[in-house]
């Protein structure tokens, strides 16, 4: 049977999806009367459908993919483990890292601790405490002294008097 | 497969698994559940099943063969990487041919592969062999002439959009079911047959261009041959 390129392939869009399950062979017996009866009097379904079946003869001569074989599931699992361990080695400078710094950060806080609940008062030095000296500041006012006796009185009270004039 | 020892079950690198226990075939969802525990063997049970089928899914996709197996390889690495959050409410093979196709689209997205769609007409004899293929059920005898045909075909699929040509291999070619080209493309059942529908009658139609052109060509060089 040759084909007839002439007509039009344009099919009826509600019945697209039908003659699609027709091409398939998953059409019922009611789908399928309901759909003959609708073809026979549109010459677009018709021409579409037969344009769909010599598809169907066409695409026929490609054969599917041929299965890779056993030694692509080896590479797969290959990869796998190399991803795995490459993984792991990727993350172990940082793992490492953590582990020291834990560590490190432990027995610091741990020093500091024991430091602070008293054994840290043995290891302090005895620091004399030096009194400050007259020279440091010249420039501050002198500290109120006290008179210790009457004599002196007087004289703060001339030295004050003269000051004032 | 309740009678694998825990042992094995447990170790990473059994690479030996009984996969038959008795006469009954350990089924995806053992080999998942085993996969998920850290059983090496047990997932490339899964690979050795389902290779086929996603070199099809890909091939079909990408269309380009040298780039299928790294791709297939991708989608069973990124399989096995998420698989312990696999809840299989879907079957192990739906779940994969997503992966699949995900990758795929990656793929064309980092690349920007365009297909390369090479128009050169087709000689009298090629399109007589053509003609006795689509008007009636009679494959081509020889390898050499089936392989020149799949060759042309596969001109003429290039020469498609990308999902016609999509659809067309994965169902035509590599025997995907209606059902399963929806669950796997994220798409309405009815939407994939009317594609389907459509894209046949394009491949048709790019057919009908390319023979007729070829006559046109023959026709004049028929004419210049016969002037001179």
């Amino acid at each position: 049977m040759a084909t007839d390129w002439s007509t039009t392939s344009a099919a009826c869009e509600k019945y697209e999806a039908l003659l699609e399950d027709y091409l398939n062979g998953d059409l019922s017996a009611a789908d399928a009367k309901t759909a003959a009866e609708h073809w026979q009097n549109c010459a677009g379904c018709r021409a579409a459908l037969q344009h769909a079946a010599a598809s169907l003869r066409l695409l026929r001569v490609a054969g599917p993919t041929a299965d890779p074989g056993p030694g692509f599931a080896r590479v797969v699992m290959a990869r796998i483990r190399e991803k795995s361990a490459g993984g792991a080695n990727f993350w172990q400078p940082f793992v490492s890292f953590g582990w020291r710094f834990t560590a490190t950060a432990t027995l610091a806080l741990a020093v500091f601790v024991s430091y602070n609940a008293g054994w840290g008062h043995l290891l302090q030095p005895k620091v004399t405490t030096a009194r400050p000296t007259e020279s440091m500041d010249l420039f501050a006012p002198e500290p109120a002294r006290v008179p210790a006796n009457g004599d002196e009185v007087l004289m703060m009270v001339a030295d004050n008097s003269h000051a004032k004039f | 497969m309740r009678d694998v020892p825990k042992s094995m079950a447990a170790s990473a690198t059994a690479l030996t698994l009984p996969l038959q226990v008795g006469e009954k075939r350990v089924d995806d969802r053992e080999l998942v559940r085993l996969s998920q525990n850290g059983t090496e063997a047990a997932f490339e049970e899964l690979v050795r099943r389902h290779q086929q089928r996603v070199f099809a899914l890909v091939g079909g996709i990408l269309h380009r063969p040298d780039d299928v197996e790294d791709v297939a390889q991708q989608v069973f690495l990124k399989a096995y990487l998420g698989i312990k959050k696999f809840d299989q409410r879907a079957a192990f093979s739906t779940w994969l041919y997503k992966i699949a196709v995900n990758e795929c689209w990656d793929y064309l997205r980092k690349r920007k592969v365009r297909p390369l769609v090479y128009e050169a007409d087709l000689s009298e004899e090629q399109v007589s062999r053509l003609d006795g293929i689509v008007s009636s059920d009679r494959p081509p005898e020889s390898a050499s002439t089936r392989m020149e045909t799949r060759e042309i075909l596969e001109r003429m699929l290039e020469a498609l959009p990308e999902q016609d040509r999509q659809l067309l291999v994965l169902k035509e070619i590599e025997g995907f079911s209606v059902q399963e080209l929806a669950e796997i493309l994220d798409l309405n059942v009815n939407t994939v047959k009317v594609r389907l529908f459509r894209a046949r009658g394009r491949i048709m139609d790019t057919y009908r261009r390319k023979v007729n052109s070829s006559g046109k060509a023959h026709a004049a060089s028929a004419a210049n041959r016969k002037e001179s």
